[in-house]
């Protein structure tokens, strides 16, 4: 017992010492570049970043700039549609293949192809495929149905639509697969309950096995809604924006204005309000997953 | 799960699923095709399928051009380099939270995560006016360490949860034996936990791979990857669709087929360790 003590410390000090190089790079890098954004949001900073306060100044000209709103409004559509969607459309094709299917493993991998794309890929392929003249329109109209028309990313008022359809391709497979996760985790006597009491295959689904699979949804849902506020290499590759600002999206707000508009202070006040947004989510998330099983 | 299932509604079942996957993996078997194709057969109308005259023209073309192989051994640097190091630097960490742990270490590993949410465009610019001061403005050497940090949090997250898996008196009766620390995580916790780091690996070099937001900005010329390299294909006026496919293709090829002969590890790992 004695000896063992002084060693049992020592080895405490060496897991310290572990973890201080992933500690430190997290906390300086990450934590100290977040505050030197924010506090340099209350500055005058143009073109090179000085300390001259400002007050709320670059906040009041951010909700005054119709690009942001427009930024704040397509991000609201994306992410709305980008949650609705890939989960509904996840969950029921996790539902189809956990009927057992064949060739299962090959099948997975193909549905998690998109998302090991880079969205770079991702957005010019989606470019393509959109495009009236080349991609779906013109291979329909070929069949015969001349009047067809699907040119999402030339018309102003659903552009974002377009996005989004490449945001789900490269998207849904990932939450299929962790929805399949999902069902498989549950016991096999509550469907054998089930049929016994005569409940349908749908009802079982919604009241008993989704609310079930709260954890697998929950960590989905940070997954999913995180890449949201992120999203920037889709609309550079597919759109760059456009048409006019039609796809505009905040980070792209916050890189233009950074190295292109001249105007950092701009670019650091978007920026943090990216940050109030992802921690409006991230707060309830910590405090359920974590909060939750401290206490049990 | 195995809800009895008839024969005859499996294989009902199979061509649905088949059908979806097939159309989601039309967009890539589409630009792979397209890469094969002349200029003028790839916006041919109607779209031609399969009987166009082979040719592998837009590949010798893309290298000649745009020098390729550059790109690529960059990407191949940057994704290496940034998932090597930042196993090495995560595997203590991973150790020390799952087999000491402390009072604070659910904390910790909470918030590094979080700051795996964060948006990055908060840090973009310190580490810009950092990589100025210190001269690694496009250089590989500044990107494989941004890349290893930004990565970092979910390295250490999987690791950590793929340690935990292993029972700690494995490390005891090494440690009885008289193993140090140094052999007691390289001769025993590693090669026991080598299916999770393998997952790991093949995650973080799937996301650095593809990590576009800090290459395009933190790159010129010198250390740009070929998430660079296509984005310059992408300008409305280049419409030249043979050749972004065929540099498509050859962007994506690495990791269509890494992830084709380790399909167990790409969707555990694509799915951060959540399905075994």
């Amino acid at each position: 017992m004695a000896a063992s003590r002084p060693r049992s410390l020592l080895r405490n000090l060496n897991a310290k010492i572990a973890a201080i190089p992933m500690i430190l790079t997290a906390l300086v890098v990450f934590t100290g570049g977040t505050i030197w954004t924010v506090a340099y949001s209350f500055t005058k900073s143009g073109l090179l970043p000085r300390w001259q306060f400002v007050g709320l100044d670059q906040y009041e000209r951010l909700w005054d700039s119709r690009r942001w709103l427009v930024s704040i409004e397509n991000l609201f559509i994306y992410g709305a549609c980008m949650l609705v969607f890939s989960f509904v459309i996840g969950f029921v094709l996790a539902a189809l293949m956990d009927q057992k299917i064949r060739f299962e493993n090959t099948f997975r991998t193909i549905i998690l192809y998109p998302f090991a794309l880079s969205f770079i890929v991702t957005g010019l392929v989606w470019q393509w495929l959109l495009n009236p003249d080349l991609g779906i329109q013109s291979v329909v109209r070929g069949m015969g149905w001349e009047s067809f028309t699907f040119d999402p990313l030339y018309n102003a008022q659903i552009a974002i639509y377009g996005v989004l359809i490449a945001g789900l391709w490269q998207g849904t497979g990932l939450i299929m697969v962790l929805m399949l996760a999902g069902l498989r985790g549950i016991d096999q006597d509550i469907w054998k309950a089930a049929r016994v009491d005569g409940i349908p295959t749908w009802k079982t689904y919604v009241f008993i096995i989704i609310p079930m699979m709260r954890p697998i949804f929950i960590t989905t849902l940070v997954l999913v809604a995180s890449s949201i506020v992120k999203v920037y290499d889709l609309i550079v590759a597919q759109t760059g924006g456009g048409p006019g600002i039609a796809t505009e999206m905040p980070a792209k707000y916050v890189y233009d204005y950074m190295f292109g508009g001249q105007n950092l202070g701009q670019g650091f006040a978007a920026s943090t309000m990216m940050l109030l947004a992802v921690l409006i989510v991230v707060i309830p998330w910590a405090m359920l997953e974590f909060g939750g099983r401290k206490r049990g | 799960m195995a809800r009895a299932v008839t024969t005859q509604r499996k294989a009902i079942n199979t061509a649905i699923a088949w059908a979806i996957g097939l159309l989601i993996f039309f967009p890539i078997l589409w630009t792979i095709l397209t890469s094969f194709k002349t200029e003028a057969q790839a916006i041919a109308d109607p779209p031609l399928f399969l009987n166009f005259d082979w040719t592998l023209e837009n590949y010798a073309i893309v290298q000649d051009r745009s020098d390729y192989m550059r790109f690529l051994w960059n990407s191949v640097i940057l994704a290496g380099g940034s998932t090597l190091l930042g196993i090495v630097i995560a595997v203590p960490a991973a150790w020390s939270m799952a087999f000491v742990p402390s009072k604070r270490t659910k904390d910790i590993l909470l918030w590094m995560l979080s700051t795996k949410m964060l948006p990055a465009v908060g840090v973009l610019y310190p580490i810009y006016l950092l990589f100025i001061q210190l001269g690694l403005l496009d250089s590989r050497f500044g990107l494989v360490i941004v890349l290893m940090l930004i990565n970092l949090p979910i390295i250490v997250w999987m690791l950590y949860t793929y340690f935990r898996e292993i029972p700690g008196e494995i490390l005891e009766a090494a440690r009885m034996d008289g193993a140090t620390l140094r052999e007691e995580i390289l001769y025993v916790l590693t090669p026991m936990a080598i299916p999770g780091i393998a997952s790991t690996v093949l995650l973080n070099f799937i996301l650095a791979w593809n990590e576009a937001f800090w290459t395009l900005n933190l790159t010129a010329v010198d250390a740009a990857p070929l998430t660079a390299f296509i984005a310059s294909y992408s300008s409305p006026e280049g419409l030249f669709f043979a050749k972004l496919s065929a540099a498509s293709t050859m962007a994506i090829a690495p990791i269509l087929i890494l992830g084709w002969f380790s399909q167990k590890q790409l969707v555990r790992g694509l799915t951060f360790g959540a399905v075994k």
